[in-house]
């Protein structure tokens, strides 16, 4: 389903569901049906709005909480305490949210060494600490809570009941509209991206920390606004109400039980668990339902933390065949209530294809032979390199020097590279390349000196701008985008490239720049079923794709035979022929002599040698470096 | 005189954030995992403690003759089946969450919401006090200190002057190479989570001897717990001691400088600033990063 029909469909069902719902007298819904279709709507969009970050660029968030209790305590104090227009409560209340959501974010992702723990444990102080605060402030909460009266509901909207199942449903669809869209847009691709490998997502050029922080503040608004409604909803605003882990646990397993890489995922998560919590509290069995929520999240977590939606949509018709059946004949029998029925209906259809699911598994997609012949069948088209203002140089490091603490990794390194060329980057272990590279595109910041691409200086840019200066670079240990395609992987570089373009061109664009690597058989087969040297060309072609005027390799080649060592030269040679300049870091001096036009070596930091192959491997200094001295 | 008392007794208290967050910091730092069930545990101790001193007349420091091998073989189990599913450092956040979750719904179906304190005729470590002069120490949280100090040491000691010690920071360094050497970490595994677990049965008790317990206690040691655990080092428990007992008297200066209401922004602040500033904990040497 592409974007502009999914937001079709969604607008045509959120008028039938609004025209039900405002007509539940007319047509003898009951009451109660409305009031529970409103909080299955309402955990769609809390589900939803978690999934922006949480799901689509994989930070779980412990304090969804936090922004619901925003909204909510907006509408207690605006509304409630105040008797402002409630209406204007719910904006407010969303507004409130985001900023919330932007400071938690501005902090977090500010964090150099966040890892997804750390995110989810700063996340989950968040709720106690408004708790406290809002526990001892008195013209928040002050201890009592807040008595939300009835606000008067505008004619159109009907009833209390209606109008807070209107605003519920309109949320939600304002909710899931957006995820859909963003799904299907740059946003989303960079956070999948960001999702399977936030570092190499960022130096092929995805402005990794707008996009989080974009997701996390419009997760916040719909939350903080969804939680306004929220307040109407419960009429009574007390600490012990709303801080509770109950809220971000629903949020967390409804999303997980549904599908977090998806849009879909909490809206299908959303029915199912808020449905089976009411059942069980209409069963009197309300304390089995966190036992069941925490006991799901850690069943779900080990068994299946892809969630339902993948195994629905590979068999949506029999999903759907065995809901209908099973609910129509439940409620058919008469023995049933229509809730119950519904629930058994999803259940059964669950259970139906998981059984299906684990009886006859979706093949992975079939891996074919390389083609054979020649290398040379394939032919890169030549591509314009970027202008070249400095007068062909295109890399110029000067008096480069980086500390870690007291360590000096690298020390007072200058050097250039020029249009065309093939520099070998050499030294011993520990002697500073990776630094080098890690500097070269933007992923560290020099302590000292100075450092330009194309004439420009990037000292202070992040790496992703780096990349769209012309620096694109590849990882000794690869780090592929495990969720997608070996073609999408590729894509994402185009897409947000020097070059950028929409997906389906980015997808044409990538089949070139496979076929440069000799990696177009395998185009739609998923990362984790290439050996290593596929890793590394696959590593090649999506740093190509990035269109970049300089390729830093580091350390391509570790751990390859010497049959993959040589086919992995010819794909140097052949992107290199497509006007890129290379840098590459190598141990293998043998490759180096046939590959590298010039060799740059650095030792303990500082460079010792520059110039053409043949003088700097006989320079009795890079031998000492890298034999030892030899005894007289 | 307020300032030294409140610091004081922020220092004493801390000694029992320094035992909580023990256990959590070791199976993080050795185990890679993020046990929240910890808390968890550190709750059932304090009702076990409740309840064996309510209804046994036993007096509270002995019912560490149950809850310490109840809840050590409890901790154990726990490593076993994180071990067994292969649970890696993020998900066991996750799969803990739901279990700390079940944990306190269950505590709250056996010792329903309401407030649950040892009597004074149970406890006769509530109401008695140590006086220096002018300053007064509960004696409550002056066993909790010593507990805590004891405890915590012994077990910086016992990781680095034993063989099964020295074979668990082995294998937090790197599991791979010492499995090779023969380390088994199922059984280390299971061994270490269960001495969290135990350590978990004291600092519930201690909890128990000064305060009231509620089901949603844990959650008033999120905050504190984490930024001991992340201050003093992730798996230094040497570092957890000193970070408990700096956030103690931290705390205790706060509340009586400024005022109460202001000691979790000083704690997430204090969070946040070591985060950015020694994500490696206050205590890691310098290196190559």
């Amino acid at each position: 389903m592409n974007a502009r029909r999914g937001v079709a469909v969604l607008v045509a069902v959120t008028v039938v569901f609004g025209v039900l719902g405002r007509a539940s007298n007319a047509i003898g819904l009951p009451a109660y049906d409305v009031l529970l279709a409103g909080t299955i709507l309402f955990w769609m969009t809390q589900a939803t709005s978690w999934n922006l970050l949480s799901g689509f660029a994989g930070y779980f968030s412990f304090g969804q909480g936090a922004y619901i209790a925003v909204g909510a305590y907006t509408t207690a104090v605006y509304f409630g305490r105040h008797g402002g227009n409630v209406f204007l409560a719910i904006p407010i209340g969303g507004l409130l949210g985001g900023i919330l959501a932007a400071a938690v974010g501005a902090v977090a992702f500010r964090l150099r060494s966040l890892r997804g723990e750390i995110f989810a444990l700063l996340t989950l102080a968040v709720p106690f600490i408004l708790a406290a605060y809002a526990r001892i402030t008195n013209w928040v909460d002050g201890g009592q809570g807040t008595t939300i009266r009835l606000p008067r509901v505008p004619a159109w909207m009907g009833n209390f009941q209606q109008m807070v199942f209107l605003l519920n449903l309109g949320l939600a669809a304002l909710a899931i509209g957006l995820a859909l869209v963003i799904y299907h847009t740059r946003l989303g691709h960079g956070l999948a991206a960001i999702h399977d490998a936030e570092a190499a997502a960022e130096v092929l050029g995805v402005p990794t920390f707008r996009y989080k922080m974009v997701a996390i503040v419009l997760g916040g608004v719909l939350s903080g606004l969804s939680g306004a409604v929220f307040a109407l909803q419960i009429g009574f605003v007390a600490v012990e109400s709303l801080f509770t882990l109950t809220l971000p646990l629903t949020a967390i397993v409804i999303s997980v039980l549904g599908g977090r890489r998806h849009w879909l995922g909490p809206v299908i998560g959303a029915l199912l668990i808020v449905t089976l919590q009411d059942r069980l509290s209409a069963g009197g069995l309300e304390n089995w339902s966190a036992i069941i929520l925490g006991g799901l999240l850690a069943a779900l977590v080990v068994l299946a933390p892809h969630g339902l939606f993948g195994r629905l949509r590979a068999r949506w018709w029999l999903a759907l065949a065995v809901l209908v059946v099973v609910t129509a004949g439940m409620t058919a029998s008469g023995y049933y209530d229509q809730i119950d029925a519904l629930l058994y209906g999803m259940l059964a259809a669950v259970v139906v294809t998981t059984i299906a699911d684990t009886l006859r598994p979706r093949k992975p997609a079939a891996v074919s032979r390389p083609p054979d012949g020649p290398l040379e069948a394939a032919v890169p088209q030549p591509r314009s390199a970027g202008t070249v203002p400095d007068g062909g140089t295109l890399v110029s490091c000067d008096g480069v020097t980086r500390y870690f603490g007291g360590v000096k990794a690298l020390d007072d390194v200058s050097f250039t590279v020029g249009r065309g060329e093939i520099v070998g980057l050499v030294g011993p272990n520990g002697s500073g390349k990776t630094t080098l590279v890690n500097l070269l595109s933007g992923a560290m910041q020099p302590t000292r000196g100075r450092i330009a691409i194309s004439g420009q200086p990037i000292a202070g840019l992040p790496a992703h701008r780096v990349a769209h200066a012309g620096v694109a670079r590849t990882y000794q240990l690869p780090k592929p985008f495990a969720s997608m395609t070996v073609r999408d992987n590729v894509a994402m570089a185009v897409m947000f490239g020097r070059t950028p373009a929409p997906l389906h061109a980015a997808r044409q664009a990538a089949e070139r720049h496979l076929a440069t690597v000799r990696l177009s058989h395998l185009a739609d087969t998923r990362p984790e079923s290439l050996n290593l040297h596929q890793r590394q060309l696959l590593e090649m072609a999506r740093a190509t794709a990035a269109d970049p005027t300089v390729l830093l390799l580091d350390e391509a080649l570790a751990g390859l035979n010497p049959a993959e060592i040589d086919d992995a030269v010819t794909v140097i040679r052949r992107i290199h022929a497509t006007g890129i300049s290379i840098i590459i870091v190598e141990h293998l001096l043998r490759v180096l002599n046939q590959l590298a036009t010039r060799i740059v070596v650095l030792d303990r930091g500082t460079l010792i040698a520059d110039g053409d192959p043949m003088t700097v491997l006989n320079d009795p200094a890079v031998v000492r470096a890298y034999l030892g001295r030899q005894r007289a | 005189m307020i300032t030294l008392q409140a610091a004081l007794t922020g220092a004493l208290i801390g000694g029992l954030y320094a035992l909580m967050a023990a256990g959590m910091s070791v199976t993080w730092g050795v185990l890679r995992v993020i046990n929240l069930a910890h808390f968890g545990l550190i709750l059932l101790g304090g009702y076990l403690t409740y309840q064996l001193a309510t209804s046994w007349r036993l007096d509270p420091i002995l019912t560490l003759v149950v809850t310490v091998p109840a809840l050590f073989v409890l901790g154990g189990a726990l490593q076993w089946a994180y071990d067994r599913l292969r649970i890696v450092e993020f998900n066991s956040l996750l799969v803990s969450f739901g279990l700390l979750i079940i944990t306190i719904q269950l505590a709250s179906d056996v010792w329903s919401a309401d407030f649950r304190r040892m009597s004074p005729a149970d406890n006769r470590y509530a109401t008695g006090s140590l006086n220096l002069g002018r300053i007064a120490v509960p004696t409550a949280t002056l066993v909790a200190f010593v507990a805590a100090v004891l405890l915590v040491g012994g077990g910086h000691l016992l990781l680095h002057r034993t063989f099964t010690g020295r074979g668990m920071r082995a294998f937090a360094q790197d599991r791979t190479v010492a499995a090779a050497f023969g380390i088994d970490h199922r059984r280390l595994g299971v061994l270490l989570g269960g001495a969290a677990g135990a350590s978990g049965a004291v600092a519930g008790m201690i909890f128990a001897l000064g305060n009231s317990i509620t089901p949603s206690t844990p959650y008033d040691w999120f905050g504190t717990v984490f930024a001991v655990v992340i201050l003093g080092g992730i798996g230094n428990l040497l570092g957890t001691l000193v970070a408990g007992i700096g956030i103690g008297v931290l705390s205790g200066l706060v509340s009586v400088i400024w005022s109460p209401s202001t000691e979790p922004f000083v704690l997430f602040l204090a969070i946040i600033l070591a985060l950015l500033l020694r994500p490696r904990g206050l205590f890691a040497r310098a290196g190559v990063a």
